[in-house]
């Protein structure tokens, strides 16, 4: 398996979790909790952004790779 | 008037009567009276059913007697709830039994209880072993409450410097095949939302018994059919363990890139993931 879709997988199973977050952040009772998992999405969404930018360099550097 | 119709109609007076006046004096379990309430309740119970059976022949003398015994004790609550010392008359003190570790034989006397008896109730609250008691003490009712030493005490979340999570009361939303309103809205739920989780289990609401939501919005469902195997809600589970796995990667890909820039990004988000997996911990683990 080559970087980009290894990288790729990540990326996805990051997304994943980050929806489930979001729905908890919305459906869960206590405040703190809410919070917190609105915090994760947050921290989530920064970390997405750098890896897909690094996606991203990575399909320009090895073209061949796209879309794998 | 034929006796036995003024016996049946006296009865059901007095019956009605009778309910009416020990609702009246309150909730109070009947194992959990002290001996003065004890007696009140006797009393009614006795002179209703005299009167009933016409033992006491006089009606009114029934119902006067009837109504001090239901009266008095409603005014005696009524000064007991503002004055300490008419509580303690009437309902008696606590004892303790046990203070500082040691038993207080002198009060174990005073109270009517053998040493055999106080092991007896100190077993009923799981304590074998007289010397784990800091204090006990004898309530009015006739229950023992202990208070165990403190190395003695079950370990609590708040002893261990755990954060767990706040855990609210499960609402019941389906019960017997039939959807619970109230349960869902005290959710900010609606059946839309039920139709759904329901739909995902693959189950029909008829064959439902019990379904109830927690406090993390995670549907329960219990089935008529025991047979059929129903994933419980892992859904926290699963997520702490997908971003732990993510947060595994990343460190991977640090250390297999080359490059310094992309190396540092891949260890600053994998090092970000890890302080945001120990904070959601105690919301997604415990």
């Amino acid at each position: 398996m080559t970087v980009g879709s290894q990288l790729k997988q990540t990326l996805a199973s990051l997304r994943g979790a980050r929806g489930t977050m979001r729905a908890y952040a919305n459906q869960a009772r206590d405040e703190e909790a809410r919070n917190a998992y609105g915090e994760g999405v947050e921290e989530l969404n920064a970390v997405i952004g750098d890896l897909e930018e690094r996606l991203k360099a990575l399909e320009t550097a090895e073209p061949q790779y796209r879309g794998l | 008037m034929p006796e036995w119709v003024e016996i049946l109609l006296r009865s059901l007076a007095l019956f009605l009567l009778a309910f009416l006046l020990v609702r009246a004096l309150g909730k109070k379990h009947p194992a959990k009276m002290s001996p003065f309430t004890f007696v009140v309740y006797s009393a009614i119970a006795v002179t209703a059913a005299l009167t009933a059976l016409k033992v006491i022949e006089n009606f009114i003398f029934g119902l006067v007697s009837l109504a001090v015994w239901a009266l008095t004790p409603l005014a005696l609550d009524y000064l007991a709830a503002r004055s300490k010392m008419v509580h303690d008359l009437l309902h008696g003190k606590e004892t303790v039994l046990i203070k500082q570790g040691k038993i207080m034989e002198e009060n174990l006397k005073q109270a009517r209880l053998t040493a055999e008896e106080l092991l007896r109730d100190l077993r009923a609250k799981d304590v074998f072993n007289a010397a784990d008691v800091e204090f006990a003490v004898l309530e009015t009712t006739g229950d023992v409450n202990v208070l165990l030493k403190s190395d003695k005490k079950p370990i609590t979340p708040h002893q261990m410097e755990w954060k767990v999570l706040p855990q609210t009361e499960p609402q019941t939303v389906i019960m017997d095949g039939n959807i619970i309103n109230e349960g869902l809205t005290n959710m900010g739920l609606n059946q839309g939302w039920l139709a759904v989780e329901l739909e995902k289990a693959g189950v029909a609401l008829e064959n439902v018994f019990v379904g109830q939501v927690d406090s993390q919005g995670e549907l329960y469902l219990d089935l008529f059919d025991d047979a059929v195997q129903l994933p419980q809600p892992k859904v926290r589970e699963l997520l702490y363990a997908g971003l732990e796995k993510a947060q595994a990667d990343l460190v991977n890909f640090a250390a297999q890139v080359e490059g310094e820039e992309a190396k540092n990004m891949y260890a600053g988000n994998a090092g970000k993931l890890e302080q945001l997996l120990a904070r959601l911990r105690p919301y997604l683990l415990r």
